[in-house]
């Protein structure tokens, strides 16, 4: 779904000016239109890859937000270059942090916050803000303004449903002064979405400013130190704000080819007498997998008895983890990272699972998905011949953030999910200190 | 009983799968219920929404508005519904006051434009209230004779004028006849766009209705084999245990044939016989539906009292547990010549399927509770063994729509032993053994998608006028001439009546015996 720029032209105005001239926008310029009584998407989007790709010369602007082929393209391609091991995914953020090491002044135009995706617009936001940081940190405030109403032809009816665009754009100081302007901006009757677009490393005082509830926050797990990931996950959770991570949603296609194995009545009672699970992963980052683990261990009732690093090669550590059954018996957890040709977008994604379950007088069952990129060989090696063995291949998920998105704003989704609301502080635990 | 069937179910379920069923969310929506202090609201409509709402798929920002000519309060009509629901409520109280906190009620009577004006000041205060956005779907669950007034008063309320935001869902019977079905089509599309209109029939809610869809376009086995060449007829049996119950006054004029025939025997015949779809589309689904359709006709038309057979059931049962004739249940005319029993012949006069016969058949107080399609193959051309029922068995493929839900293939084998006969064997899939869960109630899915605005599952007005076409000369015969279309008793408890049997006898067929 190809992303929609905005038709008209933002106006840049000075920031003091930019509430009183929606106001008056609403109130006089647009009579006749109401606001559509959606919700607020304020969105972080600090593209920091994209950014110094365009600033070294390995793309062209503009600097959209939007990750694309081209881009991952030339971020996989600078992964070798910048010294970073080959299982670095290219969103990570050391590829973004290595880049700035790097020479380069190429610029582009900076379209942050004008492109928004069909997908999000159809959902028909009352009012979008972006903040846009710039590489340079001391680049002043810049604000831009442009309203939008559908074209006759795409009206729906009654009433016109038209919503704004707000982009605050420039360094990070400039953008921390501009968080007083932003409160006004948000209707107070309508949801608010936050989408900090970014590293959950950054800024924790900006995003600290920006979600705070009942605004909805999504964030990426897989983008930012584990272990800060994990504690701003569950420390978000325990204040009831209402929590969305796209590297959970992105599990979606894993719980449910898990699911799926054990949908058959006859494999049901074997779920009550696991006794190993193995994840193996892309690169270093394990929150995926560690949710995935916490996942499966909340589901099935484990308690959490101990975890521990366990080395692995090129010095990339895995985790392991020993659970209590309810029935007392013991569960070995192992999470390890495996070398991929090629790394997915996004870090820690998942190569493979094993399960087995050893029910008592019955041959074991052992229960391998592997992903759909690759094999997993590694998981199908060793012991399992005397066992049932059940294989299936877990499709790789082929939505955009923005789809994504789009699928939680359509929801309206105010709370937390359960099963992450779960699965989080156990993912957090899992994590060896 | 009643524990230890929890108890298994809670054994039988698969703790991994609790909570993934979410992958369709409704948008910000408020669901508008006219008739809402009738049965089924209480029985099959909040039900549905509280189960979507236990398994989150409506969205925080969500109302249900209750109209009908009672003059209750929102309470009122919480506790009223909590009560209805008592059993599920006591199983789930937190979920019900967060659920209770989205039911509201306007007294609404539809009939009258001042009413409904109101009800438009009141939707737009629960906009603000809940967020819901404008979006709002209209539930009819009035009697049929409101549908097209209803529609008219909401549509001049300005509350069907935004085609995006603005559904009206109307219950069976979609008219009686092709005439009325044509008229009322006319009225709710001057209301509205036809992609607001969901017709609803609660047979396509059904999991297995929807699986003859995956089962035929999703394998590439079947389609090729699918058709004439290989097909020699298909039957199609949708029988009920249950007699008249409380419904007497509506089934006294309707009878089987406008209430099962016409509405869900018609969808499951045009899911078995349409066109592959270009696409997973409802347009592209529905326009194969209505094509179908509009190439089926009654085997006989010009003499229809040779293609069908009605019956009706008389007293029956065992000593021990006796069943009273149709005749004699409360609110029946002692003398009605209602059927309770109909049985058909159909063609299809298009390339796949001329000259296959097409069986339907459906009754009241048969032996067996089950719906199901029947697909019987023509036999091998050379019958190279003996076999050991006489004759060889012709392939069968067997949709089990209820209970039991699942698919049988019948087919030849070799009966072990010297020598080479060969004896027919069954191969099951049975949606219980595979997948454990039980599928949600029809409502549920069809409520669901009506919010989404998928109108996949719902019959389209050409659709619903080509399935009362079809049958016209039948009702045309028993409104001018009952006495060529007999009723034909049968005992209760039974398979219907002999006449029955020998509308396929002719063919030297015979009704399968589930």
């Amino acid at each position: 779904m190809a992303p929609q720029l905005t038709l008209q032209a933002p106006l840049a105005l000075p920031p003091s000016e930019v509430p009183g001239y929606l106001n008056n926008l609403w109130s006089e310029g647009l009579l006749g239109s109401a606001g559509a009584a959606t919700f607020t998407l304020l969105v972080w989007e600090p593209s920091w890859l994209q950014q110094q790709l365009i600033r070294t010369g390995r793309i062209d602007g503009p600097i959209s937000g939007l990750l694309n082929e081209e881009l991952l393209e030339a971020a996989r391609e600078a992964i070798p270059a910048c010294g970073l091991p080959c299982s670095t995914a290219p969103t990570a953020t050391e590829l973004a942090w290595a880049l700035g090491q790097q020479p380069g002044e190429h610029t582009a135009d900076d379209l942050r916050g004008q492109f928004v995706d069909r997908a999000i617009s159809a959902h028909r936001p009352r009012r979008l803000i972006t903040l846009a940081p710039t590489l340079a940190a001391d680049k002043p405030l810049e604000t831009l303004v442009a309203a939008y109403c559908p074209l006759p032809e795409e009206r729906s009816g009654s009433e016109d449903a038209c919503g704004d665009v707000v982009v605050l754009r420039g360094g990070m100081g400039a953008l921390h002064q501009g968080l007083a302007m932003l409160q006004p901006l948000i209707e107070p009757d309508l949801p608010c979405w936050v989408w900090w677009n970014g590293s959950m490393d950054e800024s924790p005082e900006l995003l600290e400013a920006l979600a705070v509830p009942p605004r909805r926050l999504v964030v990426d797990s897989s983008s930012g130190d584990p272990r800060r990931c994990l504690d701003l996950l569950v420390e978000r959770i325990a204040t009831g704000q209402a929590v969305n991570d796209l590297n959970w949603l992105r599990l979606r296609s894993w719980r449910e080819s898990l699911a799926m194995a054990f949908d058959p009545p006859s494999r049901q009672s074997a779920l009550d007498r696991v006794v190993q699970l193995d994840i193996d992963m892309e690169g270093h980052h394990p929150v995926k997998g560690l949710l995935l683990a916490a996942w499966i261990a909340d589901r099935l009732g484990w308690h959490l008895q101990s975890s521990y690093w366990i080395p692995g090669d090129e010095g990339q550590q895995g985790i392991g983890a020993e659970f209590e059954r309810n029935d007392g018996e013991s569960v070995q957890v192992r999470l390890m990272p495996v070398p991929v040709g090629i790394t997915k977008t996004h870090p820690g994604a998942l190569v493979g699972l094993r399960l087995i379950c050893a029910p008592p007088g019955q041959a074991p069952l052992c229960v391998i998905l592997c992903s759909e990129s690759g094999g997993c060989m590694r998981l199908e090696a060793g012991g399992a011949a005397s066992m049932e063995l059940a294989e299936e291949v877990v499709p790789l998920p082929n939505e955009s953030e923005e789809m994504e998105m789009a699928r939680l704003l359509g929801g309206g989704h105010d709370s937390t999910n359960p099963l992450l609301a779960a699965a989080a502080p156990l993912a957090a635990k899992l994590l060896p200190q | 009983m009643g524990k230890r069937a929890i108890e298994m179910a809670h054994t039988l379920t698969n703790p991994l799968r609790v909570g993934l069923r979410q992958e369709r969310v409704i948008s910000p929506q408020c669901l508008v219920i006219f008739g809402a202090s009738g049965d089924l609201t209480h029985r099959k409509l909040i039900p549905a929404l509280f189960e979507l709402f236990r398994q989150r798929r409506l969205p925080s920002e969500f109302a249900v508005l209750g109209c009908a000519r009672r003059p209750w309060s929102d309470e009122e009509f919480r506790s009223r519904m909590a009560e209805a629901l008592s059993e599920e409520v006591s199983q789930h109280q937190s979920a019900w006051s967060q659920f209770s906190a989205c039911l509201f009620y306007e007294p609404v009577d539809l009939q009258q434009q001042q009413d409904v004006e109101r009800l438009g000041t009141r939707l737009e205060a629960i906009d603000r209230l809940k967020a819901t956005r404008g979006n709002r779907t209209f539930y009819l669950s009035v009697s049929p004779a409101f549908y097209g007034s209803g529609c008219r008063t909401l549509a001049n309320a300005g509350l069907l004028k935004d085609p995006n935001r603005s559904r009206v869902v109307i219950e069976k019977p979609f008219g009686r006849d092709y005439g009325s079905a044509e008229q009322l089509n006319r009225i709710v599309q001057a209301c509205g766009q036809e992609q607001q209109i969901f017709r609803i029939d609660h047979y396509l809610g059904k999991e297995t209705v929807q699986n003859i869809l995956v089962l035929r376009f999703a394998n590439t086995i079947f389609e090729p084999i699918w058709n004439r060449n290989y097909i020699a007829n298909v039957q199609i049996t949708a029988a009920e245990t249950v007699g008249v119950e409380e419904r007497a006054g509506y089934y006294e004029s309707s009878g089987a044939l406008r209430d099962m025939v016409q509405n869900h025997l018609t969808q499951m015949l045009a899911l078995t016989t349409m066109e592959a779809p270009g696409r997973f589309d409802p347009e592209a689904i529905r326009n194969e539906k209505a094509k179908v359709l509009q190439a089926s006709r009654l085997a006989n038309e010009e003499e229809p009292w040779k293609c069908c057979v009605r019956g009706q059931y008389s007293e029956g049962g065992s000593p021990a547990m006796p069943l009273t004739g149709y005749r004699a249940e409360p609110g029946v005319n002692p003398n009605s010549t209602t059927e309770t029993y109909v049985a058909m012949k159909l063609f299809i006069d298009n390339w796949r399927w001329q000259g296959v016969p097409f069986y339907l058949r459906t009754g009241k107080r048969l032996p067996k509770r089950l719906s199901e399609v029947v697909l019987t193959f023509r036999e091998a051309p050379v019958h190279l063994f003996d076999a050991a029922g006489g004759s060889p068995t012709a392939n069968q493929l067997i949709l089990r729509i209820q209970p039991d839900e699942g698919a049988g293939f019948v087919f030849e084998v070799k009966a072990p032993g010297s020598g080479m006969r060969s004896r027919p064997v069954d191969m099951h899939f049975s949606y219980d053994e595979s997948f454990g869960e039980p599928s949600d109630e029809g409502y549920v899915r069809l409520l669901a998608d009506a919010m989404l605005g998928d109108p996949t599952l719902f019959t389209r007005s050409d659709e619903v006028e080509a399935a009362w076409r079809l049958y016209t000369p039948l009702l045309e015969l028993i409104e001018d001439a009952p006495w060529q279309l007999p009723i034909h008793p049968y005992e209760a408890g039974t398979w219907g009546p002999g006449a029955a049997d020998n509308l396929m006898a002719e063919e030297g067929l015979m009704w399968r015996r589930p």
